[in-house]
């Protein structure tokens, strides 16, 4: 799994996400992409799974390229703990999604099992998204 | 150079964001043609004939005439802004055509001999580093693309723009170095997966095999129950 190597600080307010995607929209390295196409907090979980699904539909050929980053630390609280005393011990990292980020490009296979192997990456995802391809391939 | 395509423009009135997105809902797309000693123009096209010429390579390349208000203007595409989301144009540049003038365009990389490459028949993978090359040529004369042979080529190598051949008066803007076009680069192998998954077979198994076990125990206990 993503996550960052050491960060300035340890916790991070919750945020909210406005607007749409400022860079990063467009594909970069491969023919096919996966783009978000709704706001949403993607955890490093999703992304690992997401990018395991996208391989092992590929069989390992091609390469994938991950577009996005959990940089955002959460934290949750433990249970039956009363409000207060300060924010919860950071659990998990996400990535702060934007609408029409590009989130996974791939390259090396052929169209059918990039759309295939999106779609079960796709399935792993909160958000929204949907599947483009680079100009020129008839997309 | 191939033939040129006519596409029919109006002259916008109005400026600005408003004006510009009641033009989007009409299904136009707001334009500015600019370049040589004239002002720049302001112009809308149909979004429709646009989209089909756009969504073919070697856009940014290839001249074009805008018919503008009985006359006819040629231009070439310089950029092209796009919705991040539903990636329909917003707006779109045109530089006026010049005669004689020299100018940078991006021109399509096209790779052939894929299905005879050395390298991705032993399942290599293309990693294309630059899907367009910058080179300086006569407005005149602007290749559609330019063609790189990978048929000779092995997991490892690499090509560069020095294996293309460039039409007379065409040369890259980078000059300093011999810089890479693609490499044929080996398959994605997940070796943590590979553990991980074996692991996991490994696992599931013993645990058919337990399930099984216990299965048949419980068949002769129900069996020697009935005896």
């Amino acid at each position: 799994m993503q996550q960052p190597k050491n960060t300035k600080y340890r916790k991070a307010h919750k945020g909210r996400i406005h607007g749409k995607a400022k860079g990063g929209s467009t594909l970069n390295f491969g023919a096919y992409g996966l783009k978000a196409i709704a706001p949403g907090r993607v955890t490093a979980r999703e992304i690992e799974a997401g990018r395991r699904a996208i391989t092992r539909h590929m069989k390992r050929a091609g390469k994938v390229w991950i577009r996005i980053f959990p940089d955002v630390p959460v934290s949750t609280k433990p249970a039956e703990v009363r409000m207060g005393k300060g924010k919860g011990a950071p659990e998990y990292w996400v990535c702060r999604v934007k609408p029409g980020r590009m989130m996974f490009e791939v390259d090396g296979v052929s169209r059918e099992v990039a759309e295939e192997a999106f779609r079960l990456a796709a399935a792993k995802l909160r958000v929204k998204t949907k599947t483009v391809t680079r100009m020129g391939d008839g997309g | 150079m191939s033939n040129i395509i006519t596409i029919n423009a109006e002259t916008r009135q109005n400026q600005g964001k408003g004006a510009s997105r009641s033009l989007r809902r009409e299904g136009k797309i707001p334009a500015v043609i600019y370049g040589g000693d004239k002002a720049p123009s302001h112009v809308s096209i149909e979004s429709r004939k646009f989209d089909k010429e756009y969504k073919q390579s070697g856009f940014f390349s290839r001249l074009f005439d805008i018919e503008l208000d009985g006359k006819k203007v040629r231009v070439l595409p310089r950029d092209v802004q796009l919705d991040p989301v539903t990636d329909k144009p917003l707006h779109i540049d045109f530089l006026l055509f010049v005669e004689g003038a020299k100018i940078s365009v991006d021109v399509a990389v096209n790779f052939i001999g894929e299905d005879v490459c050395v390298g991705l028949k032993r399942g290599g993978v293309l990693n294309i580093v630059r899907r367009s090359v910058e080179l300086l040529c006569p407005v005149e004369s602007i290749p559609d693309m330019i063609e790189l042979d990978i048929a000779n080529s092995d997991i490892g190598d690499s090509l560069h723009i020095s294996q293309i051949i460039l039409p007379d008066g065409v040369s890259p803007t980078i000059t300093d170095r011999d810089f890479t076009i693609a490499t044929i680069a080996a398959p994605t192998v997940m070796v943590e997966e590979d553990s991980a998954t074996g692991e996991e077979d490994e696992e599931t198994e013993k645990l058919a095999d337990s399930a099984s076990s216990n299965d048949t125990e419980g068949e002769s206990a129900n069996s020697s129950n009935e005896d």
